[in-house]
């Protein structure tokens, strides 16, 4: 028997419907053509699909349509977003705000930048992982060219207060507003042009489409510039040149559209699995000393993130490892095996940041595989709870 | 990470799991579980000729009769201090120090080197079991 897949944060399969569109375009018979070629109906027909791809992307996200500029994924999203705005800018100012539960993905960035001469204040957020619209109002300068913050947590699910700190980024009026929302699509309402952010990155493989592709949402109402970071032949508005994947785009375009396009069955999704992460908390709960990790804030329904009293995680990750896929934290940080820094943000002691684990829901997800997953769980913390003589 | 075979046989041994009450027991422990390491043995030792050790005069004609584990800390601790009851019991060990050197233990369930220092915890405990450790080996 195959462990339950409760990883979803980390990625999902690709859904059998997006595999179809994008194998269309794959072989001789569909649509192969190089979308930058001009001169003859092979580029036409592909960048036709590439088109269709960007205007479900963008409804998907609430934006417009020329707003879109593919990547290889949210990880380049957000290296365009934080490196093209912070050279862009220069002039204006060597500041960014971030948060200390950020993505690796947008950190590392900041890291790089600062050895570069720029400056980063790293926002602490509340236990529940909420930033305080206030807090960001505190940490902008005269300097300050960019905030960038995630909207869901990859961790605990916090959904972040987009629409208040793009409103205080506006007050401030030269801190643009950058959003890595690569957990976002499906799992809550994303409104990119409505929210106020300039920026927002977007994932495809978190959301039942292929891994290698994303886009930066650039709004070009909001006269947002970034400075490219890739060079040859001028693609994407001169943001990110390189020959699109067409089939990638194309399972991206099919995937957000899968996501969003039926706003019923998208809330009945969320209902469900909302559903099924009740059932997941309810027959944890009966263990005692299981704690939930941004319980008090808004968050998102696939994500439950818990730590357990009195065992330890390492073995508790090998005891359940048989039968369950989950993790115990981002998948990007995984490698390192050191507690999660984003419950250590949150004030989780050591101990209880190590025993943390993220059990992420997701479309495939079923009733049975949630008990499944209880019983496993309730019998390798049972289990470790007496070798530890508790 | 990924485990040996023989980490991951005995991380999941449940046989000696627990403590041990009596005279010829002994207890010892190291580490702490605030500290991400714990572990406990429960040694049961025996003479040669069925005397308990309380009655011995020196280590030599003690061996372990039974033995029993508690631990807190990463699947190669659990696996190290279960294989090592286990094994201490079977062959009736009667030497002073671990059945085997840290070293060797080590690169028997293929111990990283990042964690050298919880397998010294587990030789800590396992010394404090010993009536060596707890001045009975003296004893009338």
């Amino acid at each position: 028997m195959n462990p339950v897949y409760l990883d979803y944060a980390a990625t999902t399969p690709v859904d059998a419907r997006v595999a179809a569109r994008m194998a269309d375009c794959l072989t001789q018979d569909g649509e192969f053509g190089n979308p930058g070629s001009t001169s003859h109906e092979f580029g036409d027909r592909a960048r036709a699909r590439v088109e269709a791809a960007r205007v479900q992307v963008a409804l998907g996200a609430g934006a417009d349509p020329e707003d879109v500029i593919w990547t290889s994924g949210a990880t380049e999203s957000n290296n365009l977003a934080l490196f093209g705005a912070a050279e862009y800018y220069r002039a204006q100012g060597r500041h960014l705000v971030t948060c200390r539960t950020e993505h690796k993905a947008v950190l590392d960035p900041c890291r790089e930048l600062e050895r570069r001469g720029w400056r980063v204040t790293y926002l602490v957020p509340d236990r529940s992982g909420m930033i305080e619209p206030g807090k960001l109002a505190e940490a902008l300068r005269p300097d300050t060219v960019l905030v960038s913050i995630m909207h869901v947590n990859n961790e605990i699910g916090v959904i972040q207060d987009i629409a208040g700190l793009a409103a205080v980024c506006a007050r401030h009026g030269a801190a643009r507003l950058h959003v890595d929302a690569a957990q976002s699509v499906g799992k809550c309402a994303v409104d990119f042009t409505g929210c106020g952010a300039d920026l927002m990155s977007l994932s495809a493989h978190k959301v039942y489409g292929p891994k290698g592709v994303g886009a930066l949402l650039v709004s070009k109402r909001r006269s947002m510039h970034l400075a490219a970071q890739q060079f040859g032949g001028g693609q994407e508005r001169y943001l990110r040149s390189g020959t699109l994947a067409t089939h990638q785009v194309v399972g991206m375009g099919a995937a957000f559209e899968l996501a969003t396009s039926d706003p019923q069955a998208s809330a009945a999704e969320r209902q469900r699995v909302a559903a099924l992460q009740a059932r997941l908390w309810t027959g944890l709960e009966r263990l005692g000393g299981v704690l939930r990790n941004g319980e008090s804030a808004q968050g998102v329904p696939h994500i439950l993130n818990l730590s357990f009293e009195d065992v330890e995680g390492e073995s508790l990750l090998a005891a359940v490892r048989p039968d369950l896929a989950v993790s115990t934290g981002s998948a990007c940080a995984s490698a390192s095996n050191e507690a999660s820094y984003v419950l250590r943000a949150l004030g989780r002691d050591e101990r209880l940041a190590e025993s943390s684990l993220r059990l992420s829901i997701g479309r495939f997800t079923t009733e049975a595989e949630i008990d499944r997953a209880v019983d496993v769980l309730t019998r390798a913390v049972r289990r470790l709870r007496r070798l530890a003589g508790r | 990470m990924n485990y040996n075979d023989i980490t991951r046989r005995y991380f999941c041994a449940d046989e000696r799991v627990g403590s041990l009450a009596g005279p010829d027991v002994m207890r010892g422990s190291a580490g702490s579980r605030a500290g991400g390491t714990w572990v406990q043995f429960d040694l049961e030792w025996r003479g040669d000729a069925g005397v308990s050790t309380g009655t011995r005069t020196g280590a030599a004609g003690r061996r372990i009769k039974d033995a029993r584990f508690l631990a807190f800390g990463c699947p190669h601790t659990i696996a190290v201090a279960a294989w090592l009851v286990e094994h201490a019991v079977a062959e009736g060990y009667a030497g002073v120090g671990l059945p085997e050197t840290v070293p060797l233990i080590a690169r028997r369930f293929a111990v990283p080197i990042e964690k050298l220092g919880r397998l010294l915890l587990v030789e800590d405990a396992w010394l404090a079991a010993t009536p060596e450790s707890q001045g009975r080996a003296a004893l009338p």
